[in-house]
């Protein structure tokens, strides 16, 4: 299994790490609910140097990934961030992403692990001087409603006037950093991309700080399931459409990208199946495979489904027809017919992401 | 519970005699395995089992499984709390985080389990 800079760090903190596409991550620290409870509340600090980055420089290279993904990465401001997705010729989602604009002339684009090894030669091949970081990236995500506080108080005065889903190039102890004010957790929180060697630091800084808990796969993956987050290779694989999705407010029209016709067609046609949000009635989960069921018919599948410690239910998404997929609709999952009904996303709604400053 | 007076099935589940009835929960190892309990099915009074049938179930925030009849009887009591507090099961799981209790139960049962030391000796030949 590979290893992130900051493997080294885990056990400190009692973690334990588990094979997550092929690198060794940990699940868990002190334990998902708490660290879930504690980004909920405080802040919590993620691993995620996993990830794959790409810098895109000069107009060639834009261009190129441009016609990859189903956003508008040509008329994207500098500054911002913008999520978007690698299709196929089928419209299927190889990859879901984000694009930084750095300046009017530089891409940073940042994609999942688990199809890396293909996403980058898609990169590299679309793109001329396309630049594969990802070997060379750290990334740690401090995600909660005390994330700018702390990371205020450690010096990081640039993150002062970014807004959500906006990014900025930085340095820190004289090195050079990129920092956005983005995350998969619903909360306010910020993702810090930085040179390998300096990742070790930065996590001791950031895990000493007292109102910072190291958190695990878990707690990431609970804190985005009850965000109706979808996660790449369960939710979103090459099997789904970004309109089945629910993407559609991502994708820009009047641009050419691979697979925009199969879109159209399907624009028009609609969409057989789509992804929600699923509760439970009770503390009880729905899982990953099980089978959904409208009035007895099996109509569909979870794709992701675990305890929800803040909602205190059951929370999950799943692919389900049209004609079941408004909130409310009573279904049921799995092989004991678990009670679930499609749920307004997110089902979560707390969260201090958007909050202002 | 003392952990020493339990007998131990090798699915995690321990048993203990408590008066005129006979006490089931699952391991300190079984918890840490699971994680963070978030779900307890408990079975109804008066049902009858047998042993190694699906008597109850539990979830945590990662995984699933079952619970079975260490040895069979009837189900006298069940342990309400954990419909509420599932987490006893992670904090206290040979005390306030017992799943049921079984009467009427063949006894004779208890000698096919494995005591502490065997426990002991059979989770450090499988850790996972």
């Amino acid at each position: 299994m590979r290893q992130t800079p900051l493997y080294g760090e885990y056990a400190a903190h009692g973690g334990k790490a588990v094979d997550f596409h092929g690198w060794a991550l940990p699940v868990q620290f002190t334990g998902i609910i708490q660290e879930h409870l504690h980004t909920r509340s405080k802040a919590g600090l993620f691993d995620c140097s996993h990830m794959g980055e790409f810098l895109l420089t000069g107009e060639a290279a834009i261009r190129g990934f441009d016609r990859m993904v189903f956003g508008d990465m040509i008329s994207l401001k500098p500054g911002r961030c913008r999520y978007t997705g690698i299709l196929n010729e089928r419209a299927g989602i190889i990859d879901d992403c984000v694009g930084l604009k750095l300046s009017e002339n530089e891409l940073y684009v940042v994609t999942n692990a688990g199809p890396l090894e293909k996403v980058s030669a898609m990169i590299l091949g679309a793109c001329p001087g396309a630049v594969d970081l990802s070997d060379a990236t750290a990334k740690l995500d401090v995600q909660g409603p005390l994330a700018r506080e702390v990371l205020l108080s450690l010096g990081f005065d640039a993150i002062a006037p970014l807004a959500y889903w906006t990014g900025i190039r930085t340095r820190w102890r004289d090195a050079e950093l990129l920092i956005t004010r983005a995350g998969y957790t619903g909360e306010l929180g910020y993702e810090i991309y930085m040179p390998n060697a300096l990742a070790p630091e930065l996590w001791r800084v950031l895990a000493a700080h007292p109102d910072v808990a190291p958190c695990g796969l878990g707690a990431r993956d609970t804190l985005r399931t009850e965000m109706g987050y979808p996660l790449n290779g369960e939710d979103v694989t090459e099997s789904i459409t970004p309109l089945e999705a629910g993407m559609e407010r991502f994708i820009a029209w009047d641009k050419d990208f691979i697979g925009k016709s199969i879109l159209e067609e399907q624009r028009v046609r609609g969409c057989h199946s789509v992804l929600v949000a699923i509760r439970s009635a009770s503390r009880q989960a729905p899982r990953h495979g099980f089978e959904v069921k409208h009035e007895g018919q099996v109509v569909g599948e979870v794709t992701s489904g675990t305890f929800g410690p803040s909602v205190g239910c059951g929370v999950g998404l799943a692919r389900v027809p049209q004609a079941v997929a408004a909130p409310g609709t009573k279904l049921a999952a799995g092989p004991r017919d678990l009670v679930i009904e499609v749920a307004e996303m997110p089902v979560y709604t707390g969260g201090t992401c958007r909050r202002k400053f | 519970m003392n952990p020493s007076e339990l007998k131990y099935t090798e699915d995690h589940e321990w048993v203990g005699c408590a008066g005129d009835l006979y006490v089931v929960g699952i391991t300190d190892f079984a918890q840490h395995q699971l994680g963070d309990i978030t779900f307890v099915e408990l079975p109804k009074v008066g049902r009858v089992v047998k042993q190694h049938e699906e008597t109850a179930a539990v979830e945590s925030v990662k995984a699933a499984g079952d619970v079975y009849a260490p040895i069979a009887g009837t189900i006298a009591a069940v342990n309400e709390t954990l419909e509420t507090q599932p987490e006893l099961v992670n904090q206290d799981p040979y005390g306030e985080g017992w799943f049921f209790r079984l009467g009427h139960v063949d006894a004779a049962q208890l000698s096919d389990l494995m005591d502490e030391a065997a426990y002991k000796d059979f989770l450090a030949k499988n850790p996972d």
